[in-house]
């Protein structure tokens, strides 16, 4: 498959994402709908490092899970925090900044 | 010093400044009165003796003596100077001032015995301002130097004319001075910048010179004459900018003799006679100025029959009398105006001190307040009847001679209208002048006739003042016992001294005539003598014996009396411009300063205040709206960056 | 067909439905697994590209840990037996809008760019070459990222610590 066919594979990944960031009410949801987008991300690197013989791209594939994991993480635990003291874990209800 | 005349001139000149500058900033000088009143009067004095001095001088050099310093410094040389010129006709006009002044303030000090010291201390401290801007004016080199003092003369007699700032007619009058003759002053400022840009200098001596060996455009210059001629209206109460003279009388009376007769009133004829080569190339507004002065001087002498307040039938008289000097000017004779400036200077303020005299005596300025006060005050009578034969030109008196010389410059100028005008007027003055002496001095004696001042001296100098010049008045004998009588000798002092002065020069004048540039017809002299005689006669028999009905009189010219009375509406005009036109002006300013200007500048500021809380509901607090906002921003940003589907 | 070509397209739609599952599901259990459904195929992905290592690490750390750690949130914050959540949201047509208009916009540009259409050869030596890279040229990054990994696991135990 030619290297645009990766890449548009990425990009609609990255949209359904995106769409779910969006409308998702749920906190955890709109994690869920990050996941979605990093994986597109992850999947355009490799196609691009393969693509164009080199690895560097599969190491910065790498850092990124890495991270990724590591902010999966930290986010839920806010989220547990937050949901301990105002008993919600609807991100519309997190609306104490309006201006 | 005593040879050159140009330090002598500056003596002249800066001692009353200096005597000013002493009264103002030493306050206890000031507070204490009389001793500031020595001050100002010493250095008046040798204001007159340098005067004197420098006149001798100069009348022996046949060209004038200029010196001037740098003052505003530019890019070719200096831009402005100041310093003093010097010729017959500026140290003649320096004596005047200086003579008059010097008289005036020795008669303030009894005729203002009554105010407090501190008052009295502020009166000599403007007089002696006063007089220094005066001669700043007359020996001004230029134009610029000229303008300064102007305005510092004018400030002046503002001052002067709100003395007793109390009393409210005096402010209000001092004011009308101010402004009156700011609106003319604004056309001087104009002539004065249009002919630098028209010629590059302010100097009178290189303006002349110029202007003589042709050198310059002259179709700008009516324009500039005519501005300049406006400066001179103000100052000269030309009609219709005469309205200030009359209500100036509210200052007290020398100020009156010294500001509206002899001095800042003649401003604007000397400028006209400084400036006469300019004026010399615009016929055109050389015609306006005589028929001007010819209106002027007509309207005066009518509205100054009508009147009842002494002060006003002369302040009149000065107006009138300023006209006849205009009209002499616009004939093309500024030689015999001139001539006239300096007679009227001397009869007019005698008349005002007379006046001054008798209105002390009586309390009031009110003519139906006077009667027969001859009996009581004749010395203030005896110099009263010279000053007015002076005034109405009887031979033999001062005003003669100059009287015929400025009828006989009408009409040698070819100015017919002008001149019936001024015969007219000169039938009227004599009338309206012994209307004044026939009910004052004799009549009826009236009940408000107060007491007068003690036995006088004066005979004793009579004999002193024979001479041409002021002698040393300064000694006070301190004693003026009220009990009725002529006024003291610092009173009487300065009243012989002019009455003498105007008769020497009366009588010099009728035995040789003066030189003229023009033939006086030969039927000039027995026909203005006999105008004269005959408005003396009118007034004799109305006013003495009662053979002619006032009333009738008053009847007879009944619509020109009613106008007389309203002043001919020239005061309602003014005022009319001033409500109307003026504040209507105002009120649309302030309008649209308040619903436009304002209204802008609030329904902007509204909108942004609303446009601030509409956008604020951006702000909603959700991550999902935010998000939601920044997707729709990266999809328009790919747009925008040249992407399409 | 190519088994290449024919794998491709049966991972896209395997990736393209669950991620679909993801965002559409109204039951927040079930989005967690259909993501890991696709992160899964998505490992399948990488096999394809020849990267054997990541589709390892792939599955291990994200189908393993993520989905973990996801699954545990939502026991804490949400009563899962006998509750079904509304997810019903306002910005469902305008979300769509825009990220319809995003992946239009990021293919047209792709098909109109210049990229490759054949791959090089593969060569055997990916994993090897990828470790030699983090131990020499990325160390650095390789050890900051450790730090990382360290901070976030205390924070993470700070913050969901049990309340006093």
């Amino acid at each position: 498959m030619p290297l645009s066919a990766y890449l548009t594979l990425a990009a609609i990944l990255f949209s359904i994402g995106l769409f779910g960031v969006i409308t998702r009410r749920n906190t955890v949801g709109i994690l869920l709908g990050v996941e979605l987008m990093l994986n597109a991300v992850n999947i355009n690197l490799v196609a691009f490092s393969r693509f164009h013989d080199t690895e560097v791209g599969m190491v910065f594939t790498l850092f990124a899970i890495c991270i990724t994991v590591a902010e999966v993480a930290l986010g839920l635990a806010l989220v547990i925090l937050i949901f301990r003291s105002r008993k919600t874990a609807i991100a519309d209800h997190v609306d104490w900044l309006k201006g | 010093m005593m040879n050159d005349p140009i330090a002598l001139v500056l003596l002249a000149v800066l001692a009353p400044m200096a005597a000013f500058l002493l009264i103002a900033v030493v306050f206890p000088l000031r507070r204490a009165g009389r001793p500031a009143a020595m001050v100002s009067i010493l250095a008046v004095l040798t204001s007159l003796v340098s005067a004197i001095r420098a006149w001798q001088l100069a009348g022996s050099v046949p060209e004038p003596i200029r010196a001037i310093w740098d003052w505003l410094p530019s890019e070719h040389g200096a831009f402005a100077t100041v310093g003093v010129l010097i010729d017959p006709q500026s140290t003649l006009m320096l004596i005047l001032v200086t003579l008059v002044a010097t008289l005036v303030q020795i008669y303030s000090l009894e005729y203002l015995h009554t105010e407090p010291p501190a008052a009295l201390g502020r009166y000599y401290a403007y007089q002696s301002l006063f007089v220094f801007s005066m001669m700043g004016v007359v020996i001004a080199p230029n134009l610029l130097q000229l303008f300064i003092c102007w305005e510092l003369v004018g400030v002046c007699s503002y001052l002067l004319i709100g003395f007793w700032y109390r009393k409210p007619e005096a402010a209000r009058a001092a004011l009308k001075a101010f402004w009156t003759t700011k609106a003319g002053d604004v056309g001087l400022l104009i002539g004065i910048v249009l002919i630098y840009r028209l010629a590059g200098t302010f100097d009178l001596l290189e303006l002349r010179q110029i202007i003589e060996s042709h050198g310059l455009d002259v179709t700008g210059l009516g324009l500039i004459t005519f501005c300049l001629y406006l400066g001179a209206m103000g100052k000269s109460a030309q009609f219709p900018l005469h309205v200030w003279l009359p209500d100036a009388m509210e200052g007290p009376t020398p100020v009156s003799a010294l500001i509206h007769a002899a001095t800042m009133v003649t401003a604007g004829v000397y400028l006209l006679v400084r400036t006469d080569f300019l004026f010399a190339q615009t016929p055109d507004v050389l015609a306006l100025v005589a028929w001007v002065g010819g209106i002027t001087a007509l309207m005066a002498a009518i509205l100054a029959c009508v009147q009842t307040d002494i002060k006003r039938v002369l302040a009149y008289s000065t107006v009138s009398q300023l006209g006849y000097m205009m009209t002499a000017i616009g004939a093309g004779f500024a030689g015999a105006g001139f001539l006239h400036l300096l007679t009227h200077g001397v009869f007019k303020a005698l008349l005002f001190l007379g006046a001054g005299a008798v209105i002390h005596a009586v309390h009031s300025n009110e003519m139906k307040d006077m009667g027969g006060l001859f009996r009581k005050l004749p010395q203030v009578g005896i110099v009263f009847i010279i000053g007015t034969l002076s005034l109405a030109g009887v031979p033999l008196f001062a005003g003669f001679a100059s009287k015929e010389e400025v009828l006989g410059a009408t009409l040698a100028g070819g100015f017919m209208g002008p001149f019936l005008m001024l015969l007219t007027a000169a039938f009227l003055t004599a009338f309206y002048m012994f209307r004044v002496v026939f009910v004052v001095f004799f009549g009826p004696p009236k009940a408000g006739a107060g007491h007068g001042h003690a036995a006088n001296h004066a005979a004793n100098h009579a004999a002193n003042h024979a001479a041409n010049h002021a002698d040393d008045h300064g000694d006070d004998h301190g004693k003026v016992h009220h009990s009725g009588g002529d006024p003291g000798f610092l009173m009487a002092g300065p009243l012989w001294t002019l009455a003498l002065i105007a008769l020497a020069i009366g009588g010099y004048f009728t035995l040789n005539h003066p030189e003229s540039e023009f033939v006086l017809p030969g039927w000039l002299t027995p026909v203005a003598v006999l105008v004269a005689l005959g408005g003396i006669l009118l007034a004799f028999l109305t006013y003495e014996r009662q053979a002619v009905s006032a009333d009738a009189l008053a009847s007879a010219f009944g619509p020109i009396r009613r106008a007389a009375l309203a002043k001919f509406w020239v005061d309602d005009l003014f005022e009319a411009m001033y409500r109307r036109l003026l504040l209507g002006l105002a009120r649309v300013i302030g309008w649209t300063d308040r619903y436009i200007v304002d209204g802008v500048l609030n329904v902007i500021s509204a909108w942004t205040l609303d446009g601030g809380d509409a956008l604020r509901r951006i702000q909603t607090g959700r991550v999902g709206d935010y998000i939601f906002a920044l997707a729709a921003g990266l999809l328009v940003l790919m747009f925008w960056m040249g992407g399409s589907f | 067909m190519n088994p290449e070509v024919l794998g491709f397209w049966i991972l896209a739609a395997t990736l393209i439905g669950s991620a679909l599952g993801v965002v559409l599901t109204k039951n927040l259990f079930h989005s967690v697994l259909w993501l890991a459904l696709s992160l899964v195929s998505t490992a399948g992905i990488f096999l394809l590209l020849d990267a054997e290592f990541l589709a390892a690490v792939q599955v291990l750390l994200y189908a393993g840990g993520v989905i973990t750690v996801v699954v545990f949130a939502i026991v804490v914050t949400e009563k899962l037996v006998g509750e079904t959540i509304s997810h019903t949201s306002k910005r469902l047509a305008g979300g769509g809008i825009v990220a319809a208009g995003i992946v239009a916009m990021v293919a047209s540009v792709i098909s109109r760019a210049d990229v490759a259409i054949l791959r090089p050869e593969a060569t055997a030596e990916a994993t090897r070459s990828i470790g030699l890279l983090l131990l020499t040229k990325y160390l650095l990054p390789f050890e900051l990222l450790a730090i990382l990994l360290l901070a976030g696991l205390i924070a993470a135990s700070y913050f969901a610590r049990p309340e006093d």
